[in-house]
């Protein structure tokens, strides 16, 4: 066994453990031991990527020494190693933007806790992504919710009790379809691992037998998932909950928390259930159809929105819409189209969002899109960071957005009987995505005559302006160098089964 | 070679550090940067013009199948030099314009980067680099429409940005097909559909085929998506009015060249209900056009209305594909880019010299400044198409294309339409020169005061107009290399 192969789990473990150490440090030092472990886990990804790449197929490792249908499990190919280096990236990006926001937002002796949870969450996502085993997965969802609980209702205030009550309640009721779902196919199959369900799952369905039982089970984790990812009618607690926690929260929940639940439903997909099996199965229509349907809704609600925050949260579920309108496509090329749409959305949205408090905080702190008006000359990085995130959500040639779009169509066109209802809703989502953004962007580019708020310089924010510089730059890398990007995510998807 | 890359990067670039640039404390100093940007890239244009020596200029892939290219032929060269030639005149002549509007900096800037956009435009080799450079056209010019600020401004900039965005997109969805169903996305003369992989998709692919026309032809202000063409033009300061509806409406055309005779093949679209009802489009677009100019009293709506029927002309020429029609609509694309910039270059200079608009209001204006009101007349006359001024050649090149052309039904439509709208033509654009010149006996000459504009608008104007007469008087030259490019798309 190669030495690499220790990574996945010694990033797991020092996430976890650098929780714990960072319960009982200051405020400094555990703001520290957050950034020390989130570059160290992008290195130790980094490594594995590149071993991975280098072998060409997945490696298994196995935890504890037990054998395979007892104990418990790693795997990592290309795609989880590439996935948790752009996390980490994206993790760091969004706290460093939203680190000034934190100290004002967020009680001084509570910030510590901030990092705690932004380590067990790292920690979650982290196993999400490499674990092999459905319990451990089940486990760290549970994780995952709690540590997002928390991000959220950190900055106290009556709305974000409320939005973290709400995000409880229905998480806890995707965590309980996901639990019934895991429960019965152990029942089915008498296997927690993943490989070993599909080969059982495999068997049952050429057998014919439990088709039943085996729908319910499919259905029941996809809702599960569907549900803790605001899949469009379940969206409901996603506006109040990005909209109103403090902005790091929120650009890491919506670019990062939601996502690790989509990657654990491609996984069940590929690993647990098998492709063909859950292609034959109607869910796939239905994630289809939801998906569409809130491409359309999301947007629809975001015009109708006029606070800034709030309609960027709902463009999330547009755009969580598009993803699964990928994997709904059932094909190889509707994967990585939704796989990649994962990568570029995660680096807009949370873009916008630190971009959107700039912006917001030199026109006195009033979210509403009128108080905006002129706020891009107020602060310029800002006000340009902002314009590159709405074009790349609106899908303009040169950004991560056009990439997706493209990615999207073309797997569309080559699916026969998908194809016009989705190239005809990509096309009005698309349109109504540049209605809500051209109109953000055009309204905080009009002049106004009269003082009323100050603006801000480039020397007063100077780690501000180099995060969004580096998001900026991620965007038009996502944009312009995908190629191998897509060449990685395909060949992924390959080593993932 | 790598002229091109240069001739595109250098206005870009040049544009956005202008933008980002503090406010020039002389403004003197911005004319003269401006000015000497602006030669430069001529020149550039110029030289990647002459060095160029065929194949093509690959720069990235952006997925496997689709790399970002670039290349020259015989159309890059009509709309760049076009382009390159009413860019600088516009450009000078808004040196003097612009000292009665504010924020002449970001006019400046992207006034640089709209131009390096559009030579993109004309220089992109295929159907992909092309719609990059289209949608980028869009926005960078959308500032030129926002400019004054005011709320009418903004809803028509509104208004351009979403019939573009939603033009851009039909014709997107059909690149996808195309991607699918051709041998490639380079643009070839004579079409790219391969035969094996789009037998028994015909059907399918005429519709894709249609839905580009419509949506590239929102640029071109194709009924039934002209609307914002009649908004967005005439808000935008003078001469960008005149770049908006000289050039940037072409792009429009250009891209319909590429599409129809670059793309799908003459041949595939000949005789199918594509052409009838793209040729139908277009000759409703001529009258409608015609008839919303007659109407209007305002000089620089009215005017924008005009380019509604004008780039139409060249939409019906293209929609014929017969040889005749084809010169006639090539001409006519050089032809109405250079008068309709000059029409609107007067018309900006009757708007700063005597702040009037409406061309009631037009009274003795041709005493006040005759050598202006007398380029006016020379490039209404040529658009109207009196002989021997250059719109005549080109309408007779369409009429006589039309005429040769099988199609029932079309062949004497189509010229009694454009007889028609030329007498609306000359319906609205003669009354200035009336009112200009004859200002009627109650007139008081004694209050009369020169008006002349200074050299530096004169100039522009005077070229603009030479260049359309001198297309009139000695078009054979140009008629030969046209039909060279020709005998190769049909």
């Amino acid at each position: 066994m190669d030495f690499v192969q220790n990574f996945p789990a010694v990033s797991i473990l020092l996430c976890l453990f650098a929780g714990i150490i960072s319960s009982g440090l200051r405020k400094k030092a555990a703001r520290s031991v957050n950034i020390i472990l989130i570059l160290i886990v992008t290195f130790l990804s980094v490594c594995t990527l590149f071993y991975t790449m280098g072998t060409g197929e997945a490696f298994v490792y196995v935890m504890g020494r037990f054998p395979a249908p007892w104990g418990n499990e790693i795997r990592a190919g290309v795609l989880g190693p590439l996935m948790a280096l752009f996390f980490c990236v994206i993790m760091l990006l969004s706290l460093e933007g939203g680190r000034k926001k934190l100290v004002d937002e967020v009680e001084e002796e509570k910030t510590f806790l901030y990092y705690v949870l932004m380590d067990l969450l790292l920690a979650s996502l982290l196993a999400l992504i490499y674990t092999n085993d459905l319990f451990t997965a089940y486990v760290f969802v549970e994780i995952n919710t709690i540590a997002a609980c928390g991000l959220i209702m950190i900055r106290q205030n009556g709305r974000t009790i409320e939005a973290a009550a709400r995000y409880m309640i229905m998480s806890l009721l995707g965590s309980g379809l996901l639990l019934m779902g895991i429960c019965m196919l152990y029942d089915l199959t008498g296997h927690l691992l993943m490989s070993n369900i599909r080969e059982q799952v495999i068997y049952l369905y050429s057998a014919g037998e439990y088709r039943i039982p085996l729908l319910v089970t499919i259905a029941l984790m996809s809702v599960g998932l569907a549900i803790k990812s605001a899949l469009f009618p379940f969206h409901a607690w996603l506006p109040d909950a990005y909209g109103y926690s403090t902005v790091s929260s929120a650009a890491v929940l919506s670019s990062l928390v939601s996502k690790g639940y989509i990657l654990l439903l491609i996984k069940i997909i590929y690993r647990v259930i098998g492709f063909d099996v859950f292609y034959n199965s109607r869910i796939i229509d239905v994630l289809f159809a939801f998906g569409l349907m809130g491409m359309i809704f999301g947007s629809v609600s975001a015009i109708r929105e006029n606070d800034v925050r709030r309609m960027i949260a709902f463009s999330s579920v547009a755009q969580i819409g598009y993803i699964y309108m990928g994997i709904g496509m059932g094909t190889q090329a509707g994967m990585t189209a939704s796989v990649f749409h994962i990568l570029s959305h995660a680096a807009t949205k949370s873009l916008l969002f630190i971009a959107a408090i700039g912006l917001t905080d030199v026109s006195g702190g009033s979210r509403k899109l009128v108080e905006l008006t002129g706020a891009a000359y107020r602060n310029k990085w800002a006000g340009a960071a902002f314009t590159v995130g709405s074009l790349s959500m609106v899908g303009v040639p040169l950004f991560s957005g056009f990439i997706s779009k493209l990615l999207f169509s073309q797997a569309a066109v080559q699916n026969g009987t998908k194809m016009l209802p989705a190239l005809i809703v990509l096309g009005i989502s698309t349109i109504l995505n540049a209605i809500y953004f051209m109109k953000t962007v055009i309204r905080i580019y009009t002049p106004v005559e009269s003082g009323k708020y100050k603006g801000i310089q480039f020397m007063k924010m100077k780690r501000y302006c180099l995060t969004l510089v580096c998001f900026v730059a991620l965007n038009v890398i996502l944009g312009v160098f995908s190629q191998p990007i897509v060449d990685l995510i395909e060949q992924g998807l390959v080593m993932f089964s | 070679m790598y002229y091109i890359i240069l001739s595109i990067l250098f206005p870009v670039l040049s544009g956005i550090c202008l933008l980002v640039r503090k406010e020039m404390k002389n403004r003197r100093n911005l004319l003269w940067t401006t000015g000497i940007l602006l030669t430069i890239t001529g020149v550039l244009v110029m030289l990647s013009l002459y060095t160029w020596q065929g194949g093509m200029l690959a720069l990235f892939n952006l997925t496997p199948r689709l790399p970002i290219l670039f290349k020259i032929d015989e159309v890059s060269v009509i709309f760049a030099v076009m382009a390159v030639i009413i860019f600088l005149c516009a450009g000078f002549f808004s040196f003097v314009y612009m000292k009665h509007e504010d924020k002449e900096k970001r006019y400046y800037g992207f006034y640089l980067i709209v131009f390096g956009v559009l030579l993109a435009l004309c220089f992109a080799g295929n159907l992909i680099t092309f719609y990059l450079f289209f949608e980028m056209l869009t926005l960078v010019s959308m500032p030129l429409v926002l400019h004054s600020g005011t709320r009418e401004a903004i809803m028509a900039g509104l208004k351009y940005l979403f019939y573009s965005l939603s033009g851009a997109y039909l014709a997107l969805f059909g690149l996808y097909f195309i991607e699918r169903y051709g041998n490639t996305l380079t643009f070839s003369p004579g079409g790219v559909i391969s035969s094996q992989t789009a037998a028994g998709y015909g059907a399918m692919l005429l519709g894709i085929a249609f839905a580009m026309l419509i949506g590239f032809g929102v640029k071109a202000g194709m009924f039934p998506m002209h609307a914002w063409l009649l908004a967005a033009h005439p808000v935008a300061p003078a001469p960008a009015s005149a770049v908006l509806s000289a050039v940037i409406a072409k792009a429009g055309v250009l891209a319909v060249v590429r599409v129809v005779y670059y793309i799908f093949g003459a041949s595939f679209l000949r005789g199918t209900w594509v052409q009838k009802t793209w040729m139908a489009l277009t000759l409703i677009t001529i009258l409608m056009g015609s008839v919303l100019a007659y109407r209007e009293p305002v000089l620089k709506k009215r005017l924008a209305y005009s380019t509604v029927s004008q780039v139409s002309y060249i939409l019906f020429g293209l929609s014929v594909m017969n040889t005749d029609a084809l010169t006639g609509g090539f001409l006519h694309v050089l032809c109405h880019g250079f008068i309709k910039a000059g029409l609107f270059l007067c018309a900006g200079a009757i708007i700063y010299k005597t702040g009037k608009t409406r061309v009631e209001e037009f009274r003795g204006v041709g005493k006040e400044m005759p050598i202006l009101m007398w380029c006016y007349t020379v490039l209404s006359l040529g658009l109207i198409g009196i002989p021997p001024m250059c719109g005549f050649v080109s309408k007779w090149y369409l009429a006589k294309g039309a005429l040769a052309s099988a199609l029932p039904g079309f062949w004497w439509i189509g010229p009694v339409i454009l007889l028609v709208s030329a007498l609306l033509t000359a319906g609205y654009l003669l009354p200035v020169t009336i009112r200009g010149f004859f200002p009627g006996a109650d007139y008081e000459y004694n209050a009369l005061e020169k008006k002349e504009p200074s050299w530096l608008m004169m100039v522009p104007v005077l070229i603009l107009t030479v260049l359309s007469v001198a297309i009139g008087l000695v078009p054979n030259e140009l008629i030969d290399y046209l039909w060279q490019m020709i005998e190769k798309v049909l």
